[in-house]
């Protein structure tokens, strides 16, 4: 009798330091790299943003070559790491196979509309996002450069972003979205796991994110289904259908993949909006406020 | 088994004299400070004493003995800074990052993140966002100023314990103008006097503009409101809508 009372008072111990260390996850923690994410489709507008590639305001004039159209799309990304070959995953969009993005016409108009008075900026609406350094949404916190730090506290995924110190907490306690009068730059975040795969199903946008350069913004109505599917010791491939019934005919889906940067990268201020002039650079100076 | 049992009877008597049994420990025997906090004070107007005026809730201050240790020029700037403060305060009427402690007693939520080798702390207030190395590294060498600084966690019994130093000279600590240069050495202490409180200490050093180092202490309150959950307060985008509204102004 003593015998399986001690038992069971070790067994309920241990299933609670599971439960509170959230060791019930598979783990995923560490930094890495994305990449594979902010791409193109097959058939991108004309270039609107940067006609001539030498307008002194275009945000794509940067000196460095690389304009508004990065070629990695539909190539397969490639990421050189110390000590592990080359690899090919899926990236860009891989739903549909044409890489043609299932635009409803009328929609894809305004855009290919909205993009013309982009550059310059006929007016605030039409500043991209993160020139203004609002949060990025999910898609454009960077490729490439600014890495992401997964962290695992009990019950919940954390990303913090370096791009403009960007986080997201994903509660995985069952919890359901926030109400309908709460719109996110990042959206309302809930996931769960199932075996290697995190999903992370996320509303509550406010219609004000973009998905690239290309894709200006989103609707309010879009809601995403992310997977995390931890595939190494060193990758995560990721995937996500958008479904935005605003501005397509079906949902799509993007694939990327994240990578472990080496021992000892960490994360450096990203301060944005402290140091911004661009607003004033394209615009004047406002009025002084009385 | 009595063996087993005894081991975990000398484990809970050990934390017991320590914190309360109502504090959840993590997997790695630390204070559970995962969870959503906030001051309920109003720090953000002045950290001192003050009285009420149009916009600013009166207050107590949480500065030990109230007095702040300013150099005579220092005095004197601080008044000034009061005096433009509708205009000057980075964080209030620019939007800008509030830098530490002030990030801490916004009033705003925050979200404590720990995991054994990192702790995170994500603020409402413009998505301030600190990671917080627990893995025992120091401050590198050469980093730039920063706005919310550079931090170092460790553990000293059961509180955390973060130093925090290569800020700016350009965060204030409250609206009232009280603020640093650039070289600020922020001192903080976590601890957690029951499941939903923390005793929260910062000790603040900056030779440049201070005569001593000083401290200033404040209880944090748990959000234990249903689903509780960090939203978004984009100081910087609802100030251009206003700002910019009218724009092109040329």
């Amino acid at each position: 009798m003593l015998l399986s009372n001690d038992v069971r008072v070790v067994a309920v111990l241990f299933a609670a330091v599971v439960a509170a260390s959230g060791q019930a996850q598979p783990d995923l923690q560490g930094m890495y790299t994305r990449s594979g994410v902010v791409g193109l489709e097959a058939q991108p507008p004309e270039n609107p943003i940067d006609p001539s590639g030498k307008n002194p305001l275009s945000v794509s004039n940067r000196g460095d070559g690389l304009g508004p159209y990065p070629g990695i799309f539909g190539q397969g990304g490639t990421v050189l790491r110390a000590g592990q070959a080359r690899q090919q995953r899926r990236t860009g969009i891989v739903d549909p196979e044409d890489r043609k993005l299932p635009w409803k016409p009328e929609e894809d108009a305004k855009r290919r509309d909205f993009l013309l008075h982009m550059n310059p900026a006929a007016d605030l609406r039409h500043v991209e996002l993160n020139a203004r350094c609002a949060l990025p949404g999910l898609f454009q916190g960077e490729d490439g450069n600014n890495p992401y730090q997964f962290l695992q506290p009990p019950g919940a995924v954390v990303i913090l972003y370096d791009y403009n110190h960007t986080s997201r907490v994903i509660h995985l306690d069952g919890r359901p979205h926030v109400g309908p009068d709460i719109r996110l730059f990042m959206g309302d975040s809930i996931g769960h796991w199932e075996g290697n795969t995190l999903i992370v199903d996320t509303t509550n946008f406010n219609g004000r994110i973009a998905y690239s350069r290309e894709i200006p913004y989103l609707s309010d109505q879009l809601h995403t289904v992310e997977r995390f599917t931890i595939a190494d010791a060193n990758t995560i491939d990721y995937e996500v259908t958008i479904d935005d019934p605003v501005l397509f005919t079906k949902p799509w889906k993007v694939a990327g993949y994240f990578t472990r940067v080496p021992k000892g990268v960490e994360s450096l201020e990203f301060a944005c909006a402290e140091g911004s002039q661009t607003l004033v650079n394209i615009f004047g100076k406002p009025p002084e406020r009385r | 088994m009595s063996r087993v049992r005894s081991i975990i009877a000398c484990g809970v008597l050990l934390s017991a004299a320590v914190l309360p049994q109502s504090v959840r420990r993590t997997s790695d025997g630390k204070p559970d400070l995962n969870g959503i906090w906030q001051a309920l004070n109003t720090a953000a107007w002045d950290i001192q004493d003050h009285t009420g005026q149009l916009g600013v809730p009166p207050g107590q201050g949480v500065v030990e003995g109230n007095a702040i240790p300013y150099q005579p020029w220092a005095a004197a700037k601080k008044k000034e800074n009061f005096t433009r403060r509708a205009v000057a305060d980075p964080t209030e009427a620019n939007c800008f990052l509030p830098g530490v402690p002030r990030a801490n007693y916004m009033p705003h939520p925050f979200e404590i993140v720990q995991t054994p080798k990192t702790i995170a702390i994500a603020y409402e207030f413009a998505h301030a966002l600190r990671s917080i190395p627990m893995d025992g590294s120091p401050h590198p060498d050469g980093l730039p100023d920063t706005w919310m600084g550079d931090s170092r966690g460790r553990w000293e019994g059961d509180t955390l314990v973060v130093d925090v130093n290569s800020f700016n000279d350009q965060t204030w600590f409250d609206h009232a103008g009280n603020f640093h240069s650039d070289a600020l050495h922020v001192v903080e202490r976590y601890t957690l006097s029951n499941a939903d409180h923390i005793s929260y200490e910062a000790t603040v050093e900056d030779p440049k503009v201070f005569t001593r180092p000083w401290k200033m202490s404040m209880p944090l309150y748990r959000r234990l409101d249903k689903n509780a959950k960090l939203l978004e307060y984009e100081c910087v985008f609802y100030q251009q809508e206003e700002k910019f509204k009218n724009a092109p102004f040329k």
